[in-house]
């Protein structure tokens, strides 16, 4: 089993659902409980609102797009795009459909030259094309497809235009135009138009414009509404359409329920109705003819040809040939909000080269984070897994990084919850740690007498043994430094034999243990800690304008800061 | 003779570079360092391709690593291009890389291969055994894995302090400090 590094994980409060009611001085985080996944977090991916003084995580901050862009060739697209386009770029990144890397364009003239691998964005003058999308990682290329392009530039638009095979594809306008022309002459005939089996693109975009005119249609009929026409699937008008559907007419809308015979479904395929093939003898006898050359006859013909399950990029192929390369998705810069106060927590630049943050209030710059270091390990196996029913002492290391002392509560049940309770003992649940400084004055320390200060930083608080070991003490930190305490916390790992459950719980008496099989790490010690965290901050800065005088302006004020955080130790033998 | 002060294991420069001597750096005169940059024992710099290598500030390339600039036909000839690294790159042990540029703040994780002409922007954490095919552009923040490599994740907003290699600098050369 891979040996497990220690972890911190804190739980943000927004999914603390406790009752006001019920005693909640008693109540302990499980660890293991179903819903606890969902809301642990490591301290880098927490962020703090200044304003509400709490931790905010990625679960229920709210976001918000500041830019779009793709992430091959890092083109910002505007939002008025993304409407019209779709969400991924309209240039030249493709990804290869078999394996996903990214695809280059190549000349087919001149095989040798390769001279737009680096920059398949800019058209080389040296030759010309016509040109191929290739995989440099796994060797696909267009011409498998039977694609070929003219330009090496906008192949995205030259592409929308190519069926595989390199067969000239209609644009929507062209359908439409060679659809009136085709109708025309039906009418001349007398002759009923012919289906015809539409592409993927073009049966959605069919399918599209006839709803949106058969919903303006719906809204026009009725006065009142006729103004929101246009406004689509989720105007207020379709909604209502829905609801008297599901309510049976019994609602008061009466021109609502006339409306329900007004809306009918495609009926040709100029209106996106395309009759399923149900025939596909075809695909399974080319399936085994595909499968017969490459796979030996008594193999392929216990598999049964496998059609389902396909990407959804693919558009439903179910060949190679019918593969077609995947434009890239595009990517976003979000900000984020506190969920309670609206106030903004995080912001990155719009630019898409910067990396910078406007602002950016992570939680480790106001929350001490927790490193855990083994002292005194009886025992250790080689994949360093804990010894069951002997005690295990390690070294919580808190660091503040706050500019004002705190002070640390710490709290932990006496037994771990779940069916294997260690034995937790914390041997110095309260402290200070000194507050932080600049980081300039640590550097300039550094430069003059780095060891000295490094050393001098460190005095250990506990009695040194006769072997010179310094033995842990109750009650007393075990290290301090600059801005960081580290204090002992001693383990006792329950042993994992099942039989050992049975038989303690049949004497305690319980009727109900559950003496089932080992669970997925169910092996991994877990503390669960409620970690209590108080300082004085200043009051000065937000309250100036609201007219208070000097000397209260230089008054602290105290902050308190609290929640629960899981300690992973690592795994007990089993 | 032994007069001179006991050689270390490295060989640290004015700018601050702690170059180890049983690196194999080919080509000095094409390799650029940036200073405080670290380089282990068994770390192969290829500047012998009549291009430049150039390397930002703390920057760290770990044992058995090899950086190699990228080639490819360029009018009518084979020519290798420059690989550029900004500042606060790691290059994990037994990587290879032959990108065409690595921003600042990237993590280069172990065993990772990473092809030609690859742009990889900032702050960004390639996992172990990743390859990343040629050409690839990795954007900032992206967290990388796989074969091939695709985007598996975004770096967290608390996260970027983690990609700083100053006090990892200071854990190497030949009177090393211990990690705080």
């Amino acid at each position: 089993m891979a040996p497990l590094t220690p972890y911190t994980y804190i739980q943000c409060p927004c999914s603390d659902e406790s009752s006001p009611d019920a005693d909640d001085d008693d109540r302990t985080f499980d660890p293991r409980a179903a819903r606890s996944n969902y809301s642990l977090y490591g301290l880098e991916y927490l962020l703090y609102c200044e304003d509400c003084h709490q931790i905010r995580c990625p679960r229920c901050v709210a976001e918000e797009i500041v830019t779009y862009y793709c992430p091959s060739c890092l083109f910002e697209v505007p939002s008025s795009n993304i409407k019209s386009e779709g969400n991924r770029c309209t240039r030249s990144c493709f990804q290869c459909p078999i394996c996903i890397g990214p695809l280059a364009v190549n000349s087919l003239e001149a095989q040798p030259d390769q001279t737009h691998l680096a920059a398949p964005d800019t058209p080389s003058a040296s030759h010309g094309g016509p040109y191929i999308l290739t995989c440099s990682y796994c060797n696909w290329s267009s011409t498998e497809t039977g694609i070929k392009f003219d330009k090496p530039n906008s192949i995205y638009s030259q592409l929308a235009k190519l069926y595989n095979g390199g067969e000239h594809r209609l644009t929507p306008k062209e359908h439409k135009e060679r659809r009136k022309e085709a109708l025309q002459a039906s009418a001349v005939s007398g002759d009923p138009l012919p289906d015809q089996t539409l592409d993927v693109e073009t049966h959605f975009a069919a399918l599209k414009a006839f709803y949106q005119s058969q919903l303006a249609d719906a809204n026009a009929s009725t006065t009142g509404l006729s103004s929101l026409e246009g406004l689509g699937f989720a105007s207020p008008a379709s909604l209502s359409r829905i609801m008297s559907i599901y309510t049976g007419g019994s609602l008061h809308d009466k021109r609502a329920k006339s409306r329900i015979g007004t809306m009918r479904e495609a009926l040709t395929s100029d209106e996106g109705l395309q009759l399923a093939s149900l025939d596909e003898s075809s695909s399974i006898s080319a399936l085994r003819l595909h499968h017969a050359s490459t796979i030996p006859p008594t193999t392929y013909q216990h598999q049964t040809p496998h059609l389902g399950a396909l990407p959804p990029h693919t558009g439903g192929a179910r060949f190679p040939s019918h593969l077609r390369p995947i434009p890239c998705l595009l990517r976003t810069k979000r900000s984020k909000r506190c969920p309670l106060c609206r106030h903004i927590i995080s912001k990155p630049e719009a630019k898409v080269s910067t990396t910078r943050f406007r602002i950016r209030l992570v939680a480790g710059s106001y929350v001490p984070s927790i490193s855990i270091l083994p002292l005194n390990i009886p025992q250790p196996s080689p994949d360093g897994a804990l010894a069951p029913l002997v005690p295990a002492q390690f070294l919580l290391k808190f660091l503040n990084p706050i500019f004002e002392p705190v002070r640390v509560t710490l709290a932990t049940p006496s037994k771990t919850p779940g069916r294997f309770g260690a034995k937790v003992t914390v041997l110095c649940p309260e402290f200070e740690i000194d507050a932080n400084t600049d980081v300039w004055e640590d550097a300039l320390k550094d430069g003059v007498a780095g060891k000295d200060v490094a050393a001098g930083a460190r005095v250990r608080r506990g009695t040194v043994g006769e072997d010179g070991q310094q033995q842990p003490e109750v009650g007393k930190i075990w290290e301090r430094g600059r801005n960081w305490v580290s204090i002992v916390v001693e383990v006792v790992p329950a042993s994992l034999r099942l039989d050992l459950l049975a038989a303690t719980g049949k004497f305690a008496g319980g009727e109900g243990v559950d003496a089932g099989p080992l669970r997925e790490d169910e092996d991994v010690l877990e503390i669960p800690m409620f970690v209590r965290v108080e300082w004085d901050a200043d009051t000065g800065g937000d309250d100036v304008g609201s007219g208070v005088g000097k000397d209260q302006k230089e008054a602290k004020e105290k902050r308190e800061l609290a929640y629960w955080c899981v300690l992973g130790l690592g795994r007990v033998r089993q | 003779m032994s007069r001179r002060p006991p050689r270390g294991e490295y060989i640290e420069t004015d700018t601050g570079n702690k170059v180890a001597r049983k690196a194999t750096l080919v080509g000095t005169q094409n390799i650029m360092l940036g200073g405080k940059t670290v380089i282990q024992p068994e770390v192969m710099i290829r500047g012998d391709l009549n291009t430049a290598v150039s390397i930002g500030r703390y920057c760290f390339l770990s044992r058995g690593c090899c950086l190699r600039p990228p080639g490819r036909m360029y009018k009518g000839a084979f020519t290798y291009m420059p690989l550029r690294m900004v500042d606060h790159v790691f290059v994990g042990p037994g990587s290879i890389v032959q990108a065409a540029s690595i921003g600042s703040h990237v993590h280069i994780g172990a065993r990772v291969a990473i092809g030609e002409f690859a742009i990889i922007k900032d702050y960004v954490r390639i996992l172990d055994g990743t390859v990343v095919p040629p050409n690839m552009v990795i954007p900032s923040f992206s967290i990388v894995a796989g074969q091939p490599a695709r985007i598996i994740g975004e770096v967290p907003e608390g996260g970027h302090d983690a990609f700083e290699l100053r006090d990892l600098y200071k854990t190497v050369g030949n009177n090393p400090q211990p990690a705080v």
